[in-house]
């Protein structure tokens, strides 16, 4: 009889099994495995093999491509993902990954395009896709109105993105911030008035004028003036603008770990206060508010002896 | 080789020039000298004002002006020590003007008020003497002093000498006034021709030292019609001008306000008056009693007070104030510890040694009045932005905004309004050496010292404009006032030789109603410009405490 030469046909030499092996790897190891292990579990199969059934399962959106310090790592992806990304060719899908990469902090178009080295208007159309599938939204910039960030379509924008509790809608809510600003400031007043009054040593009366962040943060917590949900620090940049006003001045304490309102051991009081000098003698004159004040002088259009400022002010 | 010549000429002509004066000081100083003194002596003022320190020849040859007139000019501006001399090389005697000094007129109503106010109407007559005469014996003051308010006082009543003398003393004591220099008593006789100009000396020690003076005598009226009952003639009324015949005993013992003794006391009115607004009654009286007690022994000039110890304040402390010892060493240590930083503690001996940081308090004034200023002009918001850059020293446009909590576009809008009027100032932070905008870094930031310079400018132009105006209405009405002065001179001499009460009315009716209407306008204007000029007087003095500190800081 002559030898026939058998080729041993691999049981699973079938792409469609090789794939499914590795999908079943994957699946053992969520973390991504390397090239060695698929090596080590199907020693028999072919370098060419094993490659081309790779790229088969990146290209159809099932595995996921990672580079680690050892190598390339290959994780299962994430079903219900691999199911959006089903239409989506290699460029979407790296933009994606980029948009998905900075968070909630949201990333702008061209930041993109430096990432991904895309042109613009492969980007720009990538982008409308997206959005068109609702997988990323643009969020407008608070700091600059033109700029749009991009970012996942499920995630909360950052605070520093849409301004926090000051801005609703992009837009500064100025009275919002005068109204608490009024109000921090009748309670600090208020408690100073208390403290005078009661007439006690000099020490317990200025100790008992202070406030602390924390009480003026309770405060108007019970006012209820507010609809969103302000926090302490928001409070103390209220606070701070009233210091800037010259209405309040602001000392720190040492305060033990435990005590309500302190912040790595110490505490931020405020005070009251009145102006040290009363508005200042240049004001009380009308030269000293004139507008035209550069192009007075006598002889001129202007000048001091037909004045209608002076005039009018001497008229009072 | 020829231009190098040229240049170290120039720069030893900067240095004999005085420090350059500013138009609107120069123009401030032309009306006071006018108003004060006249249209001569205006000339030659400003002429040495502005051309620094001359002879007299030089004097004559360019105002043009006789040299007699000169002379009598040159002899008031230095009896008011307006203008000094000194003798250069050669023997060419030179005269210079003293700026400064002429501003101070602006501030004489100031001063008089302040004695008024610590040593009653005596003290007050004394100073305005003193102020208006220049330099004067205190024989003289005294005899003049009694003299006028014996006209003030009833009938039969009259100022005694030893009260004005008193009052004198006390003033001299604390140190209000001064001797001024004197000639020196030269030891040989003949050592030569004398010099072109004395140079006039003054021992520290002499400067407050009263001269034994045994003045008798009573202050007199100066028509003492009132005290005959019968009315004699004026010829036979005994002549009142013997006692001018008498010898002088101080003579040549001049003396004249100390005006920094006052500059001194204005500071403290302030310094103690900021932080009566900022804390309580009590600490702005303790705060006063350690000014009080450093007043003779801190050179006005200093940084800090001598340190006091807390026994030593407890001791000084005004009689009506009994507080205990303890809460005084508590409002010490909360005045220590205030944010104001205007007392602070150097020492834990005799109970806790005080300074008050004379310097600090100063700089505290001058920023409150920038601000002050901002806040006026420009509103509470722009204000807002004012204090918080000149509190965190150097911002940026973002910053700004955050820190401030108004919307970009409004704080933009403020922010290049005060750089425009010089508020503000921008530093500029290249990030690359070819200083590209786009990769540069600007910084808002409030340089104190030259807006407090800038603000003092407009000070000087602002009363300026309000003495003009206050001339420019006067000149406006002068017919309506020479009138009503003839009017009553008329009124005043029927009174003299009893007229009947109808007739003085005719005579009052020559003023008609809307006359006397426009005559009570007059009145009221010129009061409220006067009182404007004295308001921004004040803004002026705090304002140059403030650079002069600064200045002399080491």
């Amino acid at each position: 009889m002559a030898e026939v030469k058998v080729k041993v046909q691999p049981p699973d030499a079938d792409p469609v099994e090789i794939e499914n092996r590795i999908i079943e790897l994957c699946q053992q190891f969520p973390h991504g495995i390397t090239d060695q292990v698929i090596q080590n579990e199907m020693p028999h199969i072919e370098a060419q093999q094993r490659a081309v059934a790779i790229n088969r399962l990146l290209s159809m959106g099932q595995l996921d491509l990672l580079r680690s310090n050892t190598g390339l790592l290959y994780r299962i992806k994430d079903s219900q993902n691999a199911g959006k990304m089903k239409g989506s060719d290699n460029q979407e899908k790296l933009v994606y990954q980029i948009i998905e990469d900075a968070g909630n902090k949201g990333i702008w178009s061209r930041d993109i395009r430096y990432k991904s080295n895309l042109p613009l208007t492969e980007i720009n159309k990538i982008l409308k896709n997206l959005e068109s599938k609702k997988l990323i939204k643009a969020v407008k910039s608070v700091a600059a109105s033109k700029k749009k960030v991009y970012m996942l379509y499920n995630l909360q924008p950052d605070r520093s993105v849409t301004g926090g509790a000051w801005y609703s809608d992009q837009d500064f809510e100025s009275e919002f911030v005068e109204v608490l600003n009024q109000q921090c400031f009748k309670f600090l007043q208020s408690k100073a008035e208390t403290a005078r009054e009661s007439k006690q040593n000099p020490m317990i009366q200025r100790n008992s004028s202070f406030a602390s962040s924390h009480e003026v943060w309770k405060y108007i917590c019970e006012l209820g003036i507010s609809k969103v949900e302000l926090s302490m620090e928001d409070i103390e940049t209220i606070l701070n603008t009233l210091i800037y006003d010259g209405k309040v001045e602001m000392t720190i304490i040492a305060a033990k770990e435990g005590t309500v309102g302190s912040v790595d051991g110490h505490m931020k009081l405020y005070r009251a206060v009145s102006p040290i000098i009363p508005p200042t003698g240049l004001v009380r004159a009308p030269c000293g508010l004139c507008p035209v004040f550069d192009d007075c002088h006598e002889g001129g259009e202007i000048s001091p002896s037909n004045c209608i400022y002076m005039t009018e002010w001497l008229e009072f | 080789m020829k231009r190098k010549l040229y240049y170290i000429f120039l720069f030893f002509l900067a240095l004999r020039l005085p420090r350059t004066m500013t138009q609107a000081e120069i123009k401030l100083c032309s009306l006071l000298l006018q108003e004060h003194f006249g249209e001569i002596v205006e000339k030659i003022g400003v002429h040495l004002i502005r051309t620094g320190s001359q002879p007299l020849r030089v004097i004559v040859h360019d105002t043009g002006t006789s040299p007699d007139q000169v002379k009598k000019a040159l002899c008031v501006l230095i009896q008011h020590n307006l203008v000094i001399y000194q003798v250069h090389k050669r023997g060419v005697v030179e005269y210079e003007a003293q700026c400064s000094h002429m501003l101070r007129m602006l501030r004489y109503p100031r001063y008089i008020y302040t004695t008024k106010t610590l040593y009653s109407d005596t003290g007050e007559l004394i100073v305005e003497e003193l102020l208006l005469n220049g330099k004067m014996t205190m024989s003289a003051v005294v005899k003049k002093v009694a003299d006028r308010l014996t006209e003030t006082m009833e009938d039969g009543k009259t100022m005694d000498y030893a009260e004005v003398s008193n009052t004198f003393v006390r003033l001299a004591d604390t140190h209000f006034v001064q001797r001024c220099p004197v000639v020196p008593a030269t030891e040989d006789s003949d050592s030569g021709p004398p010099p072109p100009a004395p140079t006039l000396v003054i021992n520290e020690k002499d400067m407050y030292v009263v001269p034994k003076l045994n003045l008798i005598g009573k202050g007199k009226r100066r028509r003492s019609s009132d005290e005959d009952a019968a009315g004699e003639p004026k010829a036979k009324r005994p002549k009142q001008s013997t006692d001018n015949k008498e010898p002088i005993p101080d003579d040549g013992i001049y003396w004249q306000a100390n005006l920094d003794r006052f500059h001194q006391h204005f500071r403290d009115q302030a310094i103690v008056s900021a932080v009566a607004n900022r804390m309580d009654q009590t600490s702005s009286e303790i705060v006063r009693t350690m000014l009080r007690m450093s007043e003779i022994t801190t050179p006005s000039s200093a940084p800090f007070t001598q340190p006091l110890s807390s026994n030593e304040i407890f001791r000084s402390l005004p009689v009506g104030y009994n507080i205990s010892k303890q809460v005084l060493d508590q409002y010490l240590t909360l005045l220590a510890d205030d944010p104001l930083e205007f007392v602070g503690k150097s020492g834990d001996s005799g109970g806790g040694m005080y300074v008050i940081n004379l310097h600090k308090a100063l700089a505290s004034l001058a920023t409150a009045t920038l601000e002050s200023v901002v806040q006026e002009r420009f509103g509470s918001r722009c204000a807002r932005i004012f204090r918080l850059v000149l509190q965190k020293k150097h911002l940026e446009q973002k910053q700004v905004e955050d820190f401030a909590m108004i919307p970009a576009k409004e704080a933009k809008d403020m922010l290049y309004k005060m750089l425009s009027e010089n508020f503000i100032s921008l530093q500029e932070i290249p990030k690359t050496p070819d200083h590209a905008p786009s990769r540069t870094f600007y910084l808002y930031t409030v340089n104190v010292l030259s807006a407090a310079r800038m603000l003092l400018h407009r000070c000087y132009k602002s009363i300026a404009n309000l003495i003009e105006r206050r001339q420019f209405e006067t000149k406006e009405n002068k017919r309506l006032l020479e009138k009503s002065q003839r009017v009553e001179a008329i009124i005043a001499s029927m009174q003299a030789t009893g007229a009947e009460a109808a007739q003085l009315q005719e005579i009052e009716e020559m003023i008609t109603a809307p006359e006397r209407q426009q005559l009570e306008t007059l009145k009221r204007n010129v009061n409220k410009l006067d009182a404007s000029e004295i308001q921004v007087d004040e803004t002026i003095f705090l304002l140059e405490s403030y650079i002069e500190s600064t200045m002399k800081r080491p």
